[in-house]
């Protein structure tokens, strides 16, 4: 490999030597054997306080990802797994498989992070502004997502809160995926239909 | 490896970049997914500019060409064979080029490929054969655009915002949506352009 593409073992708890963000892994994550990031940037919106906020198989490799979770937010991700340049904004649960592919410019999240009742809308601007209070929020609905094994997702897809993708399916690039997906298929387009099953 | 006067990301740039006359680069970040064994690897042309977050990923065997005056703002290209962008071209943010996608191979294949992956050598290997990508000159790719493999955006073309392009665009044609459709061509009135580019150029003090 080119000596451009540096990777470091992710070890929980830790700084990466050389970084170029000065941030550290969480300590709150389970990690398995042989994986790899770039840098821990991937963690800059990393605010999961529960006991394992995320769990990672073997071989996964982390490049220029974002790994973004609320307080209650927990993100999964199965073995050999590939993410590039992907966004993952949980404040639930995204679950991800073995072996899948997520190509760069993917955003991947598991609620719509605002009411969607105006009045209450309005009280979230105000929760959220420096006169109000973060933890006093409007409730917010989440729905977990769940990526099966082999799914491949193409750049600039979006997969929204509470989707099912089947094993083996592949997100076509630029889809943005609002229902469920079978296992075997195809989606395109947004919002993301069936063109077919791949080869 | 070259490095850049107060780069804040400290990869550097590899020595099998050719870097044209005034060209802008942000950051060596651009290269941080570099892992092309040709020389030259990529071709920047003069005056042409690379921003960040860009990623040129130019794979072991990939050459890029970038033409004179392109712009390539925060934009994602996948060369592992060739992708050519010509002169005068606009890639906005958050578009993709790539001349290769696995996403139609068999899932059998796709499932090797993945489970091949470790140490340090698990950058994705392409399945399906890279078909190259060519951008002509004075072209526009919109925001969050993707264009597929094999395509070919002709001569001052419009690809609008959030576009998929899986097949050629014909010369001075708008195209929108997924998949890419032409909705009407603009006045081929670039023929002549020097002049133009004279006037826009600084003069010298």
């Amino acid at each position: 490999m080119s000596p451009a593409v540096r990777l470091h073992q992710l070890v929980p708890g830790g700084k990466i030597a050389g970084d170029w963000f000065a941030g550290e892994t969480p300590r709150n994550i389970i990690v398995g054997p042989n994986c790899l990031l770039d840098s821990t940037f991937t963690f800059k919106q990393y605010f999961s306080k529960a006991a394992v906020g995320l769990r990672l198989g073997r071989d996964v490799t982390l490049w220029r990802t974002s790994l973004a979770t609320e307080a209650q937010g927990v993100i999964e991700i199965g073995d050999q797994c590939f993410l590039a340049n992907a966004s993952l904004v949980c404040a639930e649960r995204i679950s991800i498989g073995h072996r899948v592919m997520i190509a760069g410019g993917v955003t991947i999240v598991d609620s719509d992070f605002h009411p969607l009742s105006v009045l209450e809308r309005v009280g979230d601007t105000v929760a959220l502004s420096l006169r109000g209070d973060r933890h006093h929020r409007p409730p917010v609905t989440s729905r977990p997502v769940h990526i099966e094994d082999d799914v491949w997702i193409g750049w600039n897809a979006t997969i929204l809160k509470g989707v099912r993708v089947g094993a083996g399916s592949v997100i076509s690039p630029g889809a943005v995926v609002t229902r469920d997906v079978p296992p075997g298929v195809e989606v395109q387009g947004n919002p993301a239909r069936p063109v077919g099953a791949p080869a | 490896v070259i490095s850049l006067p107060q780069d804040w990301f400290h990869g550097g740039v590899p020595d099998t970049v050719r870097i044209g006359a005034d060209v802008y680069l942000d950051s060596s970040y651009a290269f941080g997914g570099m892992r092309s064994t040709r020389d030259p690897s990529v071709i920047l042309g003069n005056a042409s500019g690379v921003y960040d977050p860009s990623a040129l990923l130019v794979g072991p065997d990939g050459c890029l060409e970038i033409g004179d005056y392109s712009i390539i703002n925060s934009c994602t290209i996948i060369c592992e064979s060739s992708v050519v962008i010509g002169a005068h071209c606009l890639l906005a943010w958050g578009s993709v080029i790539a001349d290769s996608w696995d996403g139609g191979a068999p899932l059998a294949a796709r499932r090797l490929s993945m489970s091949q992956r470790h140490g340090e050598g698990r950058w994705p290997v392409a399945v399906l054969k890279p078909r190259p990508v060519r951008i002509e000159d004075h072209s526009w790719i919109g925001f969050g655009a993707v264009v597929l493999p094999g395509v070919v955006v002709g001569r001052g073309a419009v690809v609008s915002a959030k576009s998929v392009v899986r097949e050629d665009i014909p010369e001075y044609a708008v195209a929108v949506g997924d998949p890419a459709r032409v909705v009407r061509f603009l006045e081929p009135d670039d023929h002549e352009c020097r002049h133009t580019i004279d006037r826009y150029r600084r003069r010298p003090s």
